[in-house]
C-alpha cells in the first residue's frame, strides 16, 4: 500500500511532465527535446525567488510559472517559427540546443553544487494505519488532478478544445476557417513551458536541485507519453502513474538499481511492441 | 571555374594538407598537440553521426552509445585482454558497426522521426547505465583504464606517436567515406533522405541502403571512441552522456548537416574554440547551445556552404 502510494506521487509528477509535452506535440506536432531542462528552468527560478530574493513559496511559484509561459512564448515566437518549415531534425536540434542553454546558465549561477530546496509546506504527515502520507505528495496529486479536471473541461467543452482540435487534425484547414494557428501554437509553447515549470516546482522539494535534474524527467516523461500513446491527454497522464508504480514494484521487489531504468526499458519494449502505445492512433504515412 | 580545374585544385589542396599534417608535431607543444589530437577523433565521430541525420536525415541520437561502445570495447580488450591497442581500432569498429545495425532494425520496424529519436536516446542512457552497474567489466563509476603500450619501440602514451596513428585513421575513415558518399550507394542514401517511397519505386532497395548507412555510421564512431579511449588513456562512463551528444550535433551543424567536407570542418572549429571555456562552469553548454541556434536560424547550410570549394558533387544541403 505504502509503495501504491508513493508510486502515485511519483507517477504523478511523470504526468504533469507527460501531459506538458503532450500539449506541444499536439499543437505544434513538435517533441521537445529540451523539455527537461524547461522543468529544471522552473525550480531554479523558484529557488532564486525563495531563497535570494526572499519570496513566500506559493508568490514565487506563480511568478515562477508566469515567467516560464512568458519565456514559452518567447521561444516560440523568435526560435521555433523561423525554422518552422525546415527539417524536423532542425527543430529537434533547436530544442534541445535551447534547454542545454538553459542547463549552462543554471551552471554558471551555481556551479557544481546540488541544494535542498526549501520545503514547500509544513503540513505534517498523516498517519493511516501505518500509511504514511507526506503533505508534498498529497499536494503534488492533487493539482495535477485540479490540472486535468480544467484541462478535460477545456478540450472538452470549449471552443479552444474545438480549435486545438482542428489544427492537430490539419494546420492547413485550420488556417482556411479563419483561425490564427501561429498565435494558437505560441500559447501552446507558452502554456507547454508553464506546465513543465511547474512540473519543476513540485520535483524540487523531493529531489535534490541541481543543473542535470532535467534529462532523468525528460525520458520519463517520454515513458509516460509513449506508454499512453502519443497526442493523447488522458493517456500521457495514465502513462505517467503507470510508470510511477512500474518504478516503486521493480524497485521493491527485483532491484533498486533498476529503478533508474525502467522508464529506459518501458520505452523501448512499448515503441518495439506496440508503437502507438495505449491510446494513440496508429501513424498514418502521407506520401 | 571549370569542374576540371576545381577538382585538381581541390587534390593539390588535400596533398598539402596531409604533408602539412605531417609535419605539424615539429611546432606544436604538447597541450596543442593534445588539442589536434582531439579535432582528428571528433572529424570521425562527427562524420559518423553525419551519415545518419544528415546524409540520411534520420533523427537518430544513437552515435553516443556507438562512441562508448567503442570506447569501452578498446579499453576493455586492450585491458583485460591485453590486445595490443591498434587491433582494438578495427574490432571497435565492427562493434559499432553491429550495435548501427540494431538502430537500423530498430528504423526499419518502421520506428521513425520523434520515435525513433527517443528510442534511440533510452539506448543511449541504457548503455550509460550498463557502463555504470556492471563494475566488473567496465570498472563501474570509476572507468577503465588504458593500458601503458609501446608501438615499434616508441611510447604510445606520447602525443605525438597518438597523432600520427590518429592521422592513418582519420584520413583512411574520411576517404573512403567520401568515396561511398559520391558513389551509387551515396546517391541513393541522399535519395532516401529526400523521399523514401519514391526512392523504393525507383527499384532502389532502401531496406538495405538504410541498414548500411546506420552501420558505417556506426563503424565511424565505433572506431573514434576507440581512439578517444586512447587519447584520454581513461573511459569514464560520464563521457558519454547527453554533453557528448550536444557536442556532436553541434559539430555536424556547423559543418553543415550532410557534407563531408563539413564535418570536419565543425569539428576543427568546435574543438578549438571552447578550449579557452574550459575553466569556468556552464560556459561550455551555453556555447554550444547558442552555437546551434545561431546556426540553425541564420546559416543552416553550416560551414561547408559559405565556400563552393566545398560544395561536393550529387550534395545537396538538407531542404
Amino acid at each position: 500500500m505504502q509503495l501504491t502510494l508513493s508510486g502515485i506521487a511519483q507517477g504523478a509528477l511523470y504526468a504533469l511532465v507527460a501531459l506538458s509535452l503532450t500539449v506541444i506535440y499536439r499543437s505544434t506536432t513538435i517533441v521537445n527535446f529540451g523539455h527537461g531542462d524547461f522543468v529544471m528552468g522552473g525550480a531554479f527560478l523558484v529557488y532564486v525567488l525563495v531563497v535570494i530574493a526572499g519570496l513566500a513559496f506559493l508568490p514565487a511559484a506563480l511568478l515562477a510559472v508566469i515567467g516560464a509561459f512568458g519565456l514559452g512564448l518567447i521561444f516560440a515566437r523568435h526560435l521555433i517559427r523561423p525554422i518552422q518549415h525546415g527539417p524536423h531534425i532542425g527543430l529537434a536540434l533547436m530544442c534541445v540546443s535551447t534547454g542545454f542553454m538553459l542547463r549552462g546558465m543554471a551552471r554558471v549561477v551555481w556551479g557544481r553544487e546540488v541544494f535542498p530546496m526549501p520545503r514547500a509546506f509544513d503540513i505534517e504527515p498523516i498517519f493511516i494505519g501505518n500509511l504514511i502520507i507526506t503533505g508534498d505528495a498529497l499536494f503534488t496529486i492533487a493539482i495535477v488532478l485540479v490540472l486535468l479536471i480544467v484541462f478535460f473541461a477545456v478540450f472538452s467543452l470549449s471552443g479552444l478544445g474545438k480549435m486545438a482540435q482542428a489544427v492537430y487534425q490539419s494546420v492547413r484547414g485550420a488556417r482556411l476557417i479563419g483561425l490564427d494557428v501561429d498565435r494558437f501554437k505560441n500559447y501552446s509553447w507558452g502554456v507547454g513551458a508553464a506546465l513543465a515549470a511547474l512540473g519543476g516546482i513540485l520535483i524540487a522539494p523531493v529531489s535534490l536541485l541541481h543543473p542535470d535534474l532535467g534529462l532523468g524527467f525528460l525520458i520519463k516523461g517520454f515513458a509516460a507519453m509513449t506508454l499512453g500513446g502519443f497526442g493523447s491527454l488522458g493517456g500521457a497522464v495514465l502513462g505517467g502513474l503507470i510508470l510511477g508504480l512500474a518504478e516503486q514494484y521493480v524497485g521493491a521487489y527485483i532491484d533498486t538499481a533498476l529503478i533508474d531504468i525502467t522508464a529506459y526499458l518501458v520505452i523501448l519494449v512499448v515503441l518495439l511492441v506496440r508503437p502507438h502505445g495505449l491510446f494513440g492512433r496508429r501513424a498514418v504515412v502521407k506520401v | 571555374m571549370a569542374p576540371g580545374a576545381r577538382s585538381s585544385l581541390w587534390a593539390w589542396f588535400c596533398r598539402g594538407l596531409i604533408l602539412a599534417l605531417l609535419g605539424l608535431p615539429l611546432i606544436t607543444n604538447p597541450y596543442v598537440q593534445f588539442v589536434v589530437n582531439s579535432m582528428l577523433i571528433y572529424t570521425v565521430a562527427t562524420l559518423g553521426f553525419n551519415i545518419v541525420l544528415g546524409n540520411l536525415g534520420q533523427l537518430a541520437f544513437a552515435n553516443i552509445a556507438f562512441f562508448g561502445i567503442g570506447a569501452y570495447a578498446s579499453a576493455i580488450l586492450a585491458q583485460t585482454f591485453g590486445v595490443p591497442w591498434l587491433f582494438t581500432v578495427p574490432l571497435a569498429a565492427i562493434l559499432g558497426a553491429a550495435a548501427g545495425f540494431l538502430a537500423s532494425a530498430v528504423a526499419l520496424r518502421g520506428i521513425r522521426l520523434y520515435y525513433l529519436a527517443i528510442i534511440t536516446l533510452a539506448f543511449g542512457e541504457f548503455m550509460r547505465w550498463l557502463y555504470l552497474h556492471l563494475p566488473a567489466v567496465t570498472g563501474g563509476t570509476d572507468g577503465m583504464p588504458m593500458p601503458r603500450e609501446t608501438l615499434f619501440g616508441l611510447q604510445l602514451a606520447q602525443d605525438d606517436v597518438k597523432f600520427y596513428c590518429f592521422l592513418v585513421i582519420t584520413i583512411v575513415l574520411f576517404k573512403l567515406t567520401l568515396n561511398l558518399m559520391q558513389s551509387r550507394v551515396g546517391r541513393a542514401i541522399a535519395a532516401v533522405r529526400e523521399n523514401e517511397i519514391v526512392t523504393a519505386s525507383l527499384g532502389i532497395p532502401t531496406a538495405r541502403i538504410i541498414v548500411l548507412s546506420f552501420m558505417w555510421s556506426g563503424l565511424l564512431t565505433g572506431s573514434a571512441g576507440a581512439m578517444f579511449a586512447q587519447h584520454t588513456g581513461h573511459v569514464f562512463p560520464e563521457a558519454f552522456g547527453m554533453h557528448q551528444l550536444i557536442i556532436g550535433f553541434a559539430m555536424v551543424l556547423v559543418g553543415g548537416l550532410g557534407s563531408i567536407i563539413g564535418a570536419a570542418l565543425g569539428a576543427v572549429t568546435l574543438t578549438a574554440l571552447p578550449e579557452y571555456l574550459r575553466a569556468f562552469p556552464g560556459m561550455e553548454e551555453l556555447f554550444f547551445g547558442l552555437t546551434v541556434v545561431v546556426v540553425l536560424l541564420l546559416l543552416p547550410g553550416g560551414l561547408a556552404s559559405l565556400s563552393p570549394l566545398f560544395i561536393e558533387r550529387h550534395h545537396r544541403p538538407l531542404e
